[in-house]
């Protein structure tokens, strides 16, 4: 069958899913006793195999299967919660991430798992008793809710015999539930069937791998039995364990004795309740939502950019025609119509939780990794940016979380030693501000160092011993973000790699974001992100040039100044001005963009100062318009490789703007 | 050693079926094309078992075994099934069908069901 067309599907879901497992894992670290969590991963765990199985993802699937069967354990409490046994599912869990990751880019989705799959084997065997029969298979698989329990107890009173049967299918079985329902026919024959994992559901619609499990009341001996199921083509075992159903209070105790049927305690019959009918447990937040293609927002806002140009133009038409009733609608439509951008602009907002998700796990990995005591504090993670921003802030994140772990919180040792607690605290903050987002990392560690970022930086030769003494503590620290700078004594391997800080400064940046960073020694630091809500509206500058306006983002732009004629200099045939005892070279955008009609400059030149990295420009224009959002639309394929400028927009009389790249033009 | 019944509209299906059966050891008493012949040949020669193609003009496979099973409640039938036919085939299973092979035929598949069938 061709289920490329479900791929999408599954990816997405998987993703959702995997996530849910991520949350949940976390939260069962910290209340290991809670059945009701286990149960959620359970489910979770059991969807994302029964997906991959029926994807066709080998591995995937064993994968999962194993965790499950863990997790089941867990859930009976066959054995409990370890931070060693979190490992070793999370590491499972980051394998189910890749091979995701992997499908999702074309890949196969395969994976060397059989390290996991082990580990998780041995604690599955390792503290599994053994089947009362002896028979290999852990025959307490099953979780039996409370119906399902009185009805094996009053079968046994009436003499059946309980059968815990595990039925293995030939690999390369076809119409797989086609057999099942022999098989189950044959059962039904013989006596009744309790329960099967997994559900009949799911047997009906194939979601197995090759084997299932019954449990069956019967007065059939449990040879005959086993022969008759064997008679079935295509069935290549069946074991047959019988089981009795214990005492329900005799395994109250929190250590179970070997509970044949894993019927275990009381305290569980709420949990099984629960995983009896797991339809009647809405999630907690049924938000209603559908999955667009981003490309489909895009489509409509540009469409919706259309729009505004006529509405421009039927502006201009109605001032010019002076109509009363033409005005009113005009002015209504002018209205609803920024109500609709204001939508559109919303919905392509995504909350920043979509990457912060991520973080306490990683937290958590890298601290045991360190030997360090961290706690996590997320807040405002419902604060939303747009799409593109999303997607592009994680590694910078990623990259200061790391920093934040590795230099600064301290080893618990050393934190006890300064009259700290033991336990270094963390915190991510997102919140609105004006049309900005700011994200702030702070931690309560060792601060930066202002005299070691000097040395370093003079010595790595990106600031003179003079310029240094001249800058203020904010300037030192700001330092670690030049190319080239590294302030970790040794090159571990959680940050360091040899991407530095500028590599975050540089992404946020291309963003139209900044980062700056303060800090005080012995108390913590504080890193913070500013961003723009979104990248398609864009503050700008709009100059004019002879009768063209054009627009400059507002990012690029140092200040403005007038120059007088005579402090243009010239040095190598390159027009110069001396900009706070600088020489910066001044650029004529009318040369450049060869506007017709340019005037000559006049007494003194109108000129925008920008930057790129260090480096500065002087922007000579005719006149300086005013600031402005405007939306960023690029000029479309024809014409891509416009040199200097990155897109245009069009503004409220419906006339284009070109916007220029400043960077093209600083050399 | 079995009698049987191949029932099967295509001829090369038939032939398949047939040399698989003659070559372990079984005898093919007669042959059918489709539904309403089966019954007929089933009528006449009383085989051990039958193997019934699902989808047959005239009379579908199905509809032949409920009629065969009219005839003798302990016919055994063994139904042909082509892969997308789980629906069909658990009907049949129903309908008293003893045991189902997935086309394309794997010899030893199509001897397991028989062997399992007859023992």
């Amino acid at each position: 069958m061709d289920m490329s067309q479900y791929l999408d599907l599954f990816i997405d879901e998987s993703k959702d899913h995997l996530q849910t497992i991520n949350e949940r894992l976390l939260e069962l670290e910290k209340s290991p006793d809670d059945v009701a969590i286990v149960n959620e991963i359970f489910r979770a765990a059991h969807t994302l195999k029964g997906m991959s199985a029926t994807m066709g993802f080998e591995d995937l699937a064993n994968l999962t299967h194993q965790m499950e069967n863990v997790l089941d354990g867990l859930r009976n409490h066959r054995f409990s919660v370890t931070p060693e046994l979190l490992d070793v599912i999370f590491e499972a869990v980051d394998h189910l991430e890749a091979m995701i990751v992997s499908i999702a880019e074309g890949g196969d989705g395969k994976r060397d798992v059989s390290e996991t799959v082990s580990r998780l084997r041995q604690i599955e065997r390792g503290e599994t008793p053994e089947g009362p029969t002896g028979g290999g298979a852990p025959s307490s698989e099953h979780a039996y809710g409370e119906f399902e329990y009185h009805v094996l107890q009053q079968a046994q009173e009436q003499g059946f015999s309980v059968y815990e049967i595990r039925v293995r299918l030939r690999q390369d079985c076809l119409l797989k539930a086609a057999r099942v329902y022999m098989v189950f026919e044959r059962l039904n024959e013989a006596g009744e069937i309790v329960k099967s994992t997994p559900s009949v559901d799911l047997l009906e619609e194939e979601q197995f791998d090759q084997e299932f499990l019954v449990t069956v009341v019967s007065k059939v001996p449990a040879d005959e039995l086993q022969k008759q199921l064997m008679s079935i083509s295509e069935v290549e075992q069946v074991e047959i364990a019988a089981a009795t159903v214990g005492e329900r209070t005799e395994a109250a105790g929190e250590k179970a004795a070997p509970e044949p049927l894993g019927v275990a305690a009381a305290e569980q019959a709420a949990a099984q309740a629960e995983a009896e009918a797991p339809e009647k447990t809405p999630a907690k937040q049924a938000a209603k939502t559908i999955r667009v293609n981003i490309e489909r927002l895009d489509r409509l806002m540009n469409l919706f950019e259309e729009l505004v140009v006529d509405r421009g133009r039927l502006e201009q038409i109605s001032r010019d025609l002076n109509h009363a009733e033409l005005t009113e609608t005009v002015e209504r439509m002018s209205r609803i119509s920024s109500d609709l951008q204001t939508i559109i602009l919303n919905m392509r907002m995504v909350p920043v939780e979509t990457v912060f998700n991520r973080f306490p796990r990683m937290v958590r990995q890298l601290a045991r990794d360190l030997g360090k005591k961290v706690r996590l504090e997320v807040i405002g993670a419902e604060t939303e940016l747009d799409r593109t921003v999303i997607d592009e802030i994680g590694d910078p994140l990623v990259h200061l979380i790391r920093n934040a772990l590795d230099h600064g919180i301290e080893a618990p040792d050393v934190r006890m030693a300064h009259g700290k607690p033991e336990e270094g605290l963390v915190q991510l903050r997102a919140y609105h501000s004006g049309n900005h987002v700011f994200i702030e990392i702070e931690d309560d560690g060792a601060g930066i160092s202002r005299e070691k970022v000097l040395q370093k930086a003079i010595k790595r030769g990106i600031v003179s011993p003079e310029a240094a003494a001249q800058l203020t503590d904010q300037q030192i620290y700001g330092l670690i973000f030049a190319p080239g700078f590294s302030t970790a004594e040794q090159v571990s391997d959680i940050s360091g790699r040899g991407v530095g800080l500028d590599v975050v400064k540089s992404t946020i940046e291309s963003l139209g974001g900044a980062v700056t960073v303060d800090s005080e020694p012995g108390k913590g630091s504080l890193f913070s992100i500013q961003l723009p809500l979104t990248l398609s509206i864009i503050s700008v500058l709009l100059v004019q040039i002879a009768e063209e306006t054009y627009a400059i983002p507002l990012s690029s732009i140092i200040e403005t100044a007038l120059v007088k004629k005579e402090e243009i200099f010239s040095t190598h045939n390159q027009p110069v001005i001396d900009f706070r005892g600088k020489i910066v070279p001044l650029v004529r955008l009318k040369e450049v963009f060869d506007v017709p009609r340019a005037s000559d400059d006049g007494e003194a030149v109108a000129a925008v100062i920008v930057r790129k990295g260090e480096k500065l420009a002087a922007l000579a224009v005719d006149s300086f318009i005013g600031q402005q959002e405007v939306v960023l639309k690029s000029l479309g394929n024809y014409l891509s490789s416009v040199f200097a400028i990155s897109g245009a927009t069009i503004l409220g009389d419906g006339r284009v703007a070109l916007i220029i790249d400043c960077n093209a033009l600083v050399k | 050693m079995a009698r049987v019944l191949v029932v099967d509209d295509a001829a090369f299906m038939r032939m398949m079926i047939k040399d698989i059966l003659t070559k372990n050891g079984h005898e093919v008493v007669a042959e059918a094309a489709d539904g309403r012949q089966a019954v007929e040949k089933y009528k006449e020669t009383r085989p051990d078992i039958v193997t019934m193609d699902i989808t047959m003009p005239e009379m579908d496979g199905i509809a032949a075994l409920k009629e065969i099973k009219k005839i003798d409640s302990n016919a055994k039938v063994i139904m042909c099934s082509a892969m997308g036919q789980q629906a069909m085939v658990i009907d049949a299973i129903q309908a008293g069908a003893k045991d189902f092979v997935v086309k394309p035929f794997q010899a030893d598949r199509v001897i397991e069901a028989i062997n399992k069938t007859i023992g």
